[in-house]
């Protein structure tokens, strides 16, 4: 910044001090006008003030008047020199960020957003059918007991039944035998009761035979005289 | 005056040395118009990070995911979820949309405090964040203009252009203002942010270098995200309010 400032300074001495000489050799029409110093492009180092030959007795006033322009001059061409600092400098970076950008999200897409959301999606389904399917079987698994249960009540319904059944079939047969049992034990009984009263009188028969020969012997025993 | 020149010239290079540049740009020609290379190359940059670790983490998910998958499946969830707050129910297609802009404007932030740009020298500026830029941010703001603009259309059709008047005829001037308040304070407040923390963090660098700028960078860490986060949700609150349906 120092070197802006004596740049222009130095040159403003330089163009005060050769203002003077070529004054007297000059014999055409002077002008008094002072043309605007030229500023040129940023690149070039130094400023170039071109003035005219100034009047004599007008050096004054001229040399105010530079003064006052090339003080003037020396902020733009201070900036010029230190290459204007930038900060809202809209240029083609805009459009190319832009479709940078654009691009980047198609890619991104395509890479990372559908995919890995796709799959997080069906995970998620995946597990949550697998939950509700743990449900569903513990209702299932209910059912089936009941069923059981219910099978198992029939079942013993139907042995208990059959067994009635037997018992009862069982029962009338024993009774039958028992029935046949006792008659064929009457018709012994009669029979044998019938065996008994014929030796009875059988016997009776052979006893009274027996008596009378045994009354006709007491009587030849006893009555031994006749 | 010897003296005096010797300190006015190693005070001279000292201000060399501990100079910021600020709006310096590395200017490149392309066709007749000019583009800040260092936006540009950073930008790159910032791209080529999220493809390639994008790339390399969801080439097989997993369903016990590994630790790179889990990551990018909370930043996926958590995009989605700021959509779907903003936007409702049908948050699906503006996913990647939202996304992008908070990846990008995240990782631009991230990379332009945590890496080491100042290793590669510019021949003229220097790297840092893209989006300490402008034209990025600018860029960024017209994208999520447009893009609330073809979420109204598409949802309405030209019964969008309803919603200017739509308290009453009297907010119209207001309405019309919003749609360009909204790009300009979307990009100025992402500008604002990181090129003033960028600047404070070298200011304060080149002058007391040891640790009293840890605290401010640390700061700018979270700011930065914080911003782009903002960014992000403000966009998806642009697309749901003009995707929403009649009051």
């Amino acid at each position: 910044m120092a070197n802006m400032i004596m740049a222009s300074s130095r040159s403003l001495i330089r163009t005060s001090t050769t203002s003077p000489s070529p004054a007297p050799s000059q014999k055409l029409p002077i002008s008094n006008h002072i043309t605007l110093p030229r500023v040129q492009l940023p690149l070039l180092k130094n400023l170039s003030l071109q003035i005219p030959i100034p009047n004599t007795n007008q050096t004054l006033k001229s040399l105010s008047v530079l003064a006052a322009t090339s003080l003037a001059l020396a902020p733009p061409s201070l900036a010029a020199e230190i290459e204007k600092a930038a900060l809202f400098d809209f240029n083609l970076t805009l459009p190319i960020i832009m479709v940078e950008f654009l691009l980047l999200m198609v890619a991104l897409d395509k890479v990372y957003f559908t995919p890995l959301g796709k799959f997080m999606d069906e995970r998620d389904a995946a597990i949550r059918e697998k939950l509700s399917g743990v449900k569903d079987t513990s209702e299932e698994v209910k059912q089936l007991e009941e069923q059981a249960v219910a099978v198992m009540k029939a079942a013993r319904a139907e042995i208990s039944a059959a067994l009635n059944q037997m018992k009862k079939e069982t029962q009338a047969e024993v009774e039958q035998k028992i029935a046949e049992g006792r008659k064929k034990v009457e018709v012994e009984l009669q029979e044998a009761l019938a065996s008994l009263e014929q030796q009875k009188e059988e016997t009776i028969k052979s006893l009274d035979s027996q008596i009378t020969a045994l009354s006709q012997e007491i009587v030849k025993k006893v009555l031994p005289t006749v | 005056m010897n003296i005096l020149l010797c300190s006015i010239n190693t005070l001279k290079r000292l201000y060399e040395i501990s100079s910021v540049e600020v709006g310096q740009h590395l200017y490149w020609q392309l066709g007749g118009f000019q583009v800040h290379a260092q936006v540009l190359i950073t930008s790159w940059v910032v791209i080529a990070i999220l493809l390639v670790s994008a790339i390399l983490v969801v080439r097989n998910p997993q369903t016990i995911p590994t630790f790179g998958q889990n990551f990018f499946e909370y930043v996926l969830e958590f995009i989605r979820d700021v959509s779907k707050t903003q936007i409702g129910e049908e948050y699906g297609p503006w996913v990647p949309f939202v996304g992008t802009m908070f990846l990008f404007i995240f990782v631009s932030n991230w990379s332009g405090a945590l890496l080491p740009w100042k290793i590669i020298q510019l021949p003229h500026g220097e790297l840092a964040a893209p989006t300490n830029d402008i034209n990025t941010t600018v860029a960024l703001a017209l994208l999520t203009s447009v893009a609330y603009f073809y979420a109204g259309l598409s949802k309405k059709g030209l019964a969008y252009f309803g919603k200017y008047i739509q308290p009453t005829p009297i907010l119209l001037p207001i309405n019309i203002l919003e749609d360009f308040t909204k790009p300009l304070s979307l990009s100025f407040r992402l500008f604002g942010n990181i090129l003033a923390d960028e600047l404070v963090v070298v200011v304060l660098v080149s002058l007391v270098p040891l640790v009293v700028p840890i605290p401010v960078m640390f700061l700018g860490l979270f700011t930065s995200g914080i911003q782009a986060l903002i960014f992000a949700t403000l966009a998806a609150a642009y697309i749901g309010e003009s995707m929403e349906g009649h009051h």
